[in-house]
């Protein structure tokens, strides 16, 4: 083990002798390091940002909901109680609670909403005002009135296109019509709370949140939900947390009254955005490492090509071809994990330091910038995950190795009797 | 003819050839040799006569084209490279005419640096190091890097490199030609003092009648082939 020790000391020392070219391969290395930490963190910041405005106007990082529902939002498709325990029970466990931010149950059905102007179909979502409150984001979004309390029992919150459809203003009636538990046409009155405007046309035009008590009583439902939408700290721990739901309701998913989604089924297009994008980031980082790797097999190779001698008399001293390759290998590692490790280090903290609040794009973006029906936010907070600091540790000692390797099997291959020749 | 496994070196009808563009160059044309264990040879003849190449062979750096050759006992035709490189490291020690020495080590790291390869504990190194390098006038000098020492110093500490790891043999090519004449009586003086303090053999090539004349034998080589063979009384 000692040798290897040694071999060690031989790579520092000589990339110390080269000390000006080692430290312009190593400066190479440290820009590029800290350039893959510096976007990588804004990617991740970006993709985040996406799946969180996504997820929020739709059904969260995870929804929990009957199979059915998704096709048909009809009253029918509700969660049975024992899978919705189940869930609950999930969500207070610790582990999965320091995961989860919000979780609310929800009870969404397709109905009409109708006023002495006139009637429209409209997208009816009964919810807990305060766990809905901190899950969506329609609740910012008010202009005029407010959103739904706790106490409020006949409130309706609804969009900007729909109350000037039928005329309604701030207190105004409106009657809800939807099919009941037992099949029945049921109406319901209610009155306007507030209206919003979420510059999603779709959603301005049908969708109303409803107190889900009021719900309940009026559609003969009860406590009963259609689904819940959960929502996670980092959508990296989706598929951990998919994984425990599916275990934990086994039973009614076998029996076809439960299914768990994780965003990325739930929402393909944002999915597939965010691949895309992700890939196009991954050949820029190929091709700005496949530059820096030649850097390196530059570097190491002239220092083979200047020591032909060196390796003759360290074979004929006993190193056997593949012990002087290691050397040399030694010699491309350490250069390359040295300045990785610093260029990381380096690029995620300045990142942090100028730009942990956030980088704003919004002039780059103009006013508003939606995304299939998602409007994205055009303040960028970087993100910094620990997998991401492995993964780019692991490419760049992949990319120094493989840089290493021609230098390596040169020095392994060198003709000792000819290195040995004094007048060369 | 003794058994071949009791001397340090043998070869049977070594023959090197190189083959340059149509030309054929026979650099060791059919050697018959046998070395004793202790013994201090000198290899002579003119430049060309295949002397370095005869060494390469015994040492393992180069293959023969025909024949065989025994180190310590052992065939060495009939080994792979790394079991060469293995044998290098424990029966050969190697002195070359200069840049011996690895520069980014001090004298004391070069010294002990086949030991490491070996195996061999700190103190130990370091007491075989510290003893030749008193022996051999290089006190004091075990923290300096080869840049810092001169010619016949750096000679002094790749013999100790080569001596340290008690080889059954030192081939020493040329290993005074690039030092003044008191630097090479010096050299020559506690490599003879080695042999037979120690016991152990040295081969050398060479051109230096000082080397010559401390030999007890001599081997002229011309175009290859072993013209004489004389041991002096
Ligand atoms: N790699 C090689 N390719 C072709 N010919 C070679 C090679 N190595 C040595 N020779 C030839 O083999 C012959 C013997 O060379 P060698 O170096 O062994 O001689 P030498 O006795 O050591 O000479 P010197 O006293 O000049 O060191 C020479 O003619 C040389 O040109
Ligand atoms: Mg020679």
């Amino acid at each position: 083990m000692e040798h290897l020790g040694v071999l060690v000391t031989l790579a520092f020392r000589n990339l110390r002798r080269q000390l000006r070219r080692t430290i312009l391969t190593a400066s190479a290395m440290v820009i590029g390091g800290g350039t893959l930490m510096f976007s990588l963190s804004l990617g991740d910041g970006t993709h985040e940002e996406w799946i969180d405005s996504g997820v929020r106007m739709g059904s969260g990082h995870v929804a929990i909901e009957h199979p059915r529902f998704r096709s048909g939002r009809k009253l029918e498709d509700r969660l049975p109680a024992a899978a919705r325990d189940a869930v609950e029970a999930v969500l207070r466990s610790p582990a999965v609670a320091a995961q989860v931010t919000t979780a609310s149950a929800k009870l969404t059905v397709t109905g009409m909403a109708s006023s002495a102007a006139g009637a429209r179909p409209a997208r009816i979502m009964a919810v807990d005002p305060v766990a809905e409150a901190a899950f969506g984001t329609i609740d910012d979004q008010t202009v005029e009135g407010r959103y739904l309390e706790p106490d409020d029992r006949l409130a309706a919150y609804v969009g900007v296109t729909l109350a000037e459809a039928l005329g309604l203003r701030l207190d105004s009636r409106l009657v809800l019509t939807a099919q009941d538990a037992q099949k029945e046409i049921a109406g319901q009155l209610v009155r306007v709370v507030g209206i919003y405007r979420s510059g999603v046309p779709e959603i301005d035009q049908s969708l109303i949140h409803m107190p889900l008590a009021t719900a309940g009583e009026w559609l003969g439902s009860g406590e009963d939900v259609t689904n819940i939408g959960v929502l996670v700290a980092d959508s990296a721990a989706v598929s951990g947390l998919v994984r425990t739901l599916r275990a934990e309701l086994r039973d009614p998913i076998a029996e076809g009254e439960a299914a768990v989604i994780g965003w990325r089924e739930a929402m393909p297009e944002l999915a597939a955005a965010v691949a895309i994008d992700d890939f196009g980031n991954y050949l820029v980082y190929g091709i700005l490492f496949v530059i820096i790797g030649f850097g390196i097999v530059n570097t190491v190779l002239m220092s083979v090509m200047h020591r032909h001698r060196e390796f003759g008399v360290l074979q004929a001293l006993g190193l056997t071809p593949g012990q002087t390759g290691a050397v040399v290998l030694f010699e491309g590692l350490s250069l390359t994990a040295v300045s990785a490790v610093i260029g990381i280090a380096l690029g995620a903290f300045l990142t942090w330091y100028f730009f942990g609040d956030g980088l704003d794009f919004s002039g780059m973006m103009g006013e508003e910038m939606t995304f299939s029906g998602v409007v994205i936010d055009p303040v960028i907070i970087p993100l910094f995950r620990p997998s991401r600091f492995a993964q780019s540790i692991t490419f760049i000692l992949f990319i120094g190795t493989v840089a290493s390797i021609y230098p390596a099997i040169r020095a392994a291959r060198i003709d000792v009797t000819e290195s040995m020749k004094f007048d060369r | 003819m003794t058994d071949p496994t009791t001397s340090a070196v043998r070869t049977e009808h070594v023959w090197k050839t190189f083959h340059q563009e149509a030309e054929e160059i026979h650099a060791v044309r059919d050697v018959t040799i046998e070395i004793a264990r202790g013994e201090f040879t000198a290899l002579a003849g003119p430049s060309g006569s295949g002397k370095t190449t005869l060494l390469n062979v015994i040492g393992g750096l180069t293959r023969p084209s025909r024949g065989q050759v025994w180190v310590a006992g052992r065939n060495l035709t009939e080994m792979s490279n790394p079991e060469l490189a293995r044998l290098r490291l424990g029966q050969v020690g190697f002195v070359f005419q200069a840049y011996n020495l690895l520069p980014v080590l001090t004298a004391m790291e070069n010294a002990e640096f086949p030991m490491l390869l070996q195996g061999i504990d700190p103190d130990e190194r370091a007491a075989r190091v510290g003893e030749l390098f008193k022996r051999i006038g290089l006190d004091g000098m075990e923290g300096r890097r080869p840049r810092k020492l001169s010619g016949g110093q750096q000679q002094r500490v790749a013999v100790v490199r080569s001596v340290a790891s008690k080889p059954a043999l030192v081939l020493a090519d040329e290993p005074t030609a690039n030092l003044d004449s008191a630097a090479s009586d010096a050299l020559l003086d506690v490599m003879r003092e080695l042999n037979e303090d120690l016991g152990i053999t040295f081969v050398f090539a060479t051109h230096d009648t000082r080397v010559m004349e401390r030999c007890r034998r001599l081997v002229r080589m011309v175009d290859g082939a072993i013209e004489s063979d004389k041991v002096r009384s």
